[in-house]
């Protein structure tokens, strides 16, 4: 016993590993610095927001009373919003599917293609709907067409995105088999790409065609149509049961194609 | 089920699946239906194709230089936004989600509730949220801040309380084993077997706020947005260019390292 007691503590602590430090209070004080910095930064006081609070309970029941007069014209607005989501949707679809193939690893026919594939959805992705909108308008005059185009052209990018992913994840065993029928590059991506991904991709085509459906709905800001234009008008005018009643159809409308989705896609799966 | 799955492509027959000429046929036919209410018309789309490039052409213009401090400052207050709303958004909806999980709710009808408050919260657009924010609150990154969180919650509440529902059951059992309290079940079992999906949600829903901050000065709740639109109306496009090229930038870098930051959280931490 020539060892004592704290020799073997110091041997032992030698080849012990060091015992774990949990960084969590590290990064939570530096989250919390950040975000007072960002406060400070923005100039948000907090008794703006209280008495904006106190008032916001005043300012809320003014839309208590929705007033469903026009309520006709409502729906009619809400029917060309939803058009100019399905056409939007279709749109994106449409060029995704032609760019999804390209830009997916396994099934582009070169690097370069893939490249320029992916940056273009990229590219797509990137820009607000709102800025396309806009410039939309500025090029075709008022009307939904400009936002449908607008809607396509930035889904266009989320939904290649997810295809050109979905695709990637094709069985190898899928690609070789109809590749070693000396299929082509459009072939492959028709009997061994689309097929493979079809409930996938109308996941995807669901959640886009949900997502849409909220956008065009704010796109008639910019004078693209729909319901959006005519909310912005009547909160502008302080018509406040009017504005009630134009939330309530959106709402509405919006819960029950989150339903009829959500019910949907269980069926797909 | 069944009519799922007959749909196959390449068919034993060799003809094309019914339910899937179906559904085409269907789509072409709302299509055809909704096309004068979109007031689709390919000869005026194609007749305009002058103009987009008469615009595009527009667009090559020496940028306003003087104007990038400016721009600067307004990505600055677009990003700060972002983060703080996100933040805020994550405080509120983990207690939601947890309220919201089936397996982990106190009761059937609180969970019910907070899912109908959730999908609520989620249902409109930021932009009406930040319309009616500012005629509450007034002009500034404050109603944009709360309009954001507001929708986000909707979002991050339902995705949280969709990644507590996934996690493995044993685990959960053998914490319980040990006499854990309601809340130490939630905080040892559940939690920490939902945090990836945690991160992951946090990174896809940074992104979305970034996209949404960008345009919501459109109605005065700050950020990059109101110069977008004012560029844009006032055909200043020697600034419209560059906050064009700033958002596309940030936006990109964004989607850039959330991307790669989620995969790298979702395939194990270190790889």
């Amino acid at each position: 016993m020539t060892l004592n007691k704290s020799n073997l503590v110091a041997s032992l602590s030698k080849t012990l590993p060091p015992k774990p430090r949990s960084p969590v209070p590290v990064w939570l004080a530096l989250t919390l610095a950040l975000l007072w910095m960002i406060v400070y930064d923005l100039e948000l006081s907090f008794e703006t927001l209280a008495y904006g609070l106190a008032d916001m309970g005043e300012y809320f029941s003014r839309y208590g009373k929705p007033d469903f007069t026009d309520l006709s014209r409502y729906v009619h607005l809400m029917g060309i919003t939803l058009a100019t989501a399905l056409w939007g949707t279709v749109f994106a679809l449409v060029v995704a599917f032609f760019l999804a193939p390209l830009a997916s690893r396994n099934f582009t026919p070169n690097m370069v293609v893939y490249r320029i594939a992916r940056e273009l959805l990229n590219f797509m992705r990137a820009m607000p709907d709102l800025l396309l909108a806009l410039i939309f308008v500025t090029a075709l005059g008022l009307g939904p067409l400009p936002g449908a185009l607008a809607l396509g052209v930035h889904t266009a990018g989320f939904l290649g995105k997810f295809f050109a992913e979905s695709l990637e994840r094709v069985d190898k065993g899928v690609c070789e088999g109809v590749a070693s029928t000396g299929a082509n590059f459009a072939q492959m991506v028709m009997y061994a790409g689309w097929p493979s991904i079809l409930r996938e991709a109308l996941g995807n085509v669901l959640y886009i065609l949900d997502r849409n459906v909220r956008m065009a709905s704010v796109l008639g800001l910019v004078g693209a149509g729909g319901i959006g234009l005519a909310l912005h008008d009547t909160l502008r005018l302080f018509e406040y049961g009017q504005s009630a009643a134009l939330i309530l159809v959106i709402l509405a409308t919006i819960l029950l194609i989150d339903y009829a989705s959500a019910w949907l896609r269980k069926r797909l799966d | 089920m069944t009519i799922v799955s007959t749909w196959r492509w390449p068919t034993p027959s060799g003809r094309l699946p019914l339910p899937l000429v179906g559904s085409v046929l269907a789509l072409l036919l709302t299509l055809w239906l909704t096309a004068p209410i979109v007031e689709v018309d390919f000869v005026r789309l194609f007749a305009s194709g002058g103009k987009m490039l008469a615009f595009a052409g527009q667009m090559f213009v020496t940028p306003d230089w003087a104007y990038v401090p400016q721009l600067l400052a307004k990505m600055l207050e677009t990003m700060e936004m972002t983060v703080l709303a996100t933040a805020i958004a994550v405080v509120i909806s983990i207690p939601l989600g947890v309220l919201a999980a089936r397996n982990a709710t106190p009761h059937v009808v609180v969970y019910r509730l907070s899912r109908d408050l959730l999908s609520l919260m989620r249902a409109l657009p930021e932009l009406v949220w930040a319309l009616v924010f500012v005629s509450a609150v007034g002009l500034g990154p404050l109603p944009g801040v709360m309009a954001l969180a507001f929708v986000t919650v909707g979002f991050m509440g339902k995705f949280f309380a969709e990644s507590i529902e996934v996690v493995d059951h044993k685990a959960v059992e053998g914490v319980r084993a040990h006499g854990a309290g309601w809340l130490q079940v939630r905080l040892f079992a559940m939690l920490p077997q939902a945090l990836p999906d945690f991160v992951g949600t946090v990174m896809y829903i940074l992104d979305h706020n970034l996209r949404a901050a960008a345009i919501l000065g459109l109605v005065g709740a700050g950020g990059i947005g109101y110069d977008l639109v004012m560029s844009m109306r006032l055909f200043q496009y020697e600034r419209l260019l560059l906050i064009a090229l700033a958002i596309y930038l940030v936006v990109t870098a964004l989607d850039r390292a959330s991307d790669s930051f989620r995969r790298r959280i979702l395939n194990g931490r270190k790889q």
